[in-house]
């Protein structure tokens, strides 16, 4: 796991370089990058082999599309794909279905994005880096049993007492782990703001 | 802001996408709004994100890059338009731009329901309209009811709920909301789909208790 991280900091950049010079070799080196993971993620959704190569394309073409509206101090590049992934799945989800919502609906696009790429690229850099490379190091240390709650959450969409049915735990043992779990992801997000305060002043 | 939020539970699920569509709605409605739920938004979305990266590399089909490239065109996504005016976007394209003009049916003089065309397996979406100043026959509710106030502002007997406000009531919720008196209050309600005819309005469709 921890060899994908030399690779991150790549990823935005190739990101800027597909919304600023709409570079194919770019495109590619970010397709062959991600695609693999994107599947493997979609798989885990409950995906069936075809709709997760096609969800992986659609993705794909999103980013091509959208790629001017990526904000690398909003986040990192695997944060980005990840929401145009889920996106891109829950449009293919009601596609056979008249009910009109669509994904662009329910999520956001954060609207300072765009055109202020080249203001200090290191120092964005550092930042989404940073951001993800906090999680991460969370995630590594999540004990199992909060993991696996994580995980039935992200890829089942299970509810807690969904979730308390199947691995036969009380809900209320369901709740507390959850909750322990993203405690400890409010310490180290108000941890990291904390630093990047005090990146931000030592550049004034 | 909002006093009141979607717990833990419904923000994760929201963020990895993974609500039904008339719990998804409101969700996003409260979230466009709460700049404190925007920021626990953004930390499950980058926790994704981490789901991402660890995820098996699993094989493509050899041609799915050709493909993709053969379909890449040169028009670029729009920038995101701003929200504007009192309708949640997630609700613009159910509701007329003037509020005042939805066609409300009425169950009572003080209280008045709008059917929202997208409800799922799991849950019916509506609007309620609570007239100023009344208050509703005690009540409880047969399923859960997710409740976000559009606009006014309504009481019961565990606390004053106002615009933003994401609030859950089940079984276990005996109350009598009263809308304060200075408007009429403006709900977003999702309820367990099956009880249709036995949630809120359970005690004014009963003859027994009118
Ligand atoms: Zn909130």
């Amino acid at each position: 796991m921890s060899t994908h991280f030399a690779v991150e900091p790549a990823l935005e950049m190739l990101l800027i370089a597909i919304a600023q010079q709409r570079d194919q070799a770019a495109f590619r080196q970010l397709f062959n990058a991600v695609g693999g993971r994107l599947k493997g993620y979609a798989v885990k959704s409950g995906a069936n082999d075809k709709d997760a190569d096609e969800l992986v394309q659609e993705t794909m073409l999103l980013v091509w599309r959208k790629a001017h509206l990526y904000d690398p101090t909003q986040a990192s590049a695997l944060t980005w794909l990840f929401t145009l992934l889920r996106n891109k799945r829950v449009d293919l989800l009601r596609r056979n279905k008249h009910n009109l919502i669509s994904a662009d609906d329910l999520y956001l696009e954060p609207e300072s994005a765009q055109s202020e790429h080249d203001a200090e690229p290191l120092q964005q850099e550092i930042e989404s880096d940073r951001n993800q490379h906090i999680v991460r190091n969370l995630l590594q240390h999540l004990p199992t049993e909060q993991r696996i709650i994580l995980y039935k959450v992200y890829f089942e969409g299970k509810s807690h007492s969904e979730i308390s049915d199947e691995l036969a735990l009380p809900l209320g043992t369901v709740k507390s782990r959850l909750r322990l779990a993203l405690s400890k992801f409010e310490v180290l997000a108000r941890q990291h703001f904390l630093w990047l305060l005090i990146i931000q002043m030592t550049n004034y | 802001m909002a006093s009141y939020h979607p717990n833990d539970e419904l923000l994760m699920r929201f963020s990895a996408g993974m609500l039904s569509n008339a719990l998804g709605v409101l969700v996003a409605c409260h979230v466009e709004r709460c700049p404190h739920c925007q920021e626990k938004t953004r930390i499950y979305e980058q926790f994704g994100g981490e789901l991402i990266a660890e995820s098996d590399d699993a094989e493509l089909p050899a041609d799915l890059l050709d493909k993709t490239l053969a379909r890449l065109s040169d028009e670029a996504e729009p920038a995101p338009v701003k929200v504007s005016g009192n309708v949640p976007r997630p609700l613009q394209r159910f509701l007329p731009d003037d509020v005042s003009q939805i066609p409300w049916k009425g169950m009572s003089k003080a209280i008045k329901e709008f059917r929202l065309p997208f409800g799922d397996d799991e849950f019916d979406a509506r609007l309620y309209k609570i007239a100023a100043g009344k208050q509703l026959p005690e009540h409880t509710h047969r399923g859960r009811e997710f409740t976000l106030v559009l606009s006014g502002s309504f009481s019961d007997n565990a606390g004053a709920y106002h615009a933003g406000d994401f609030v859950l009531a089940d079984t276990s919720v005996m109350h009598r909301p009263r809308a304060h008196a200075e408007q009429d209050c403006i709900c977003f309600a999702v309820l367990d789909a099956p009880l249709k005819f036995t949630g809120w309005f359970g005690a004014l469709v009963n003859p027994f208790m009118r």
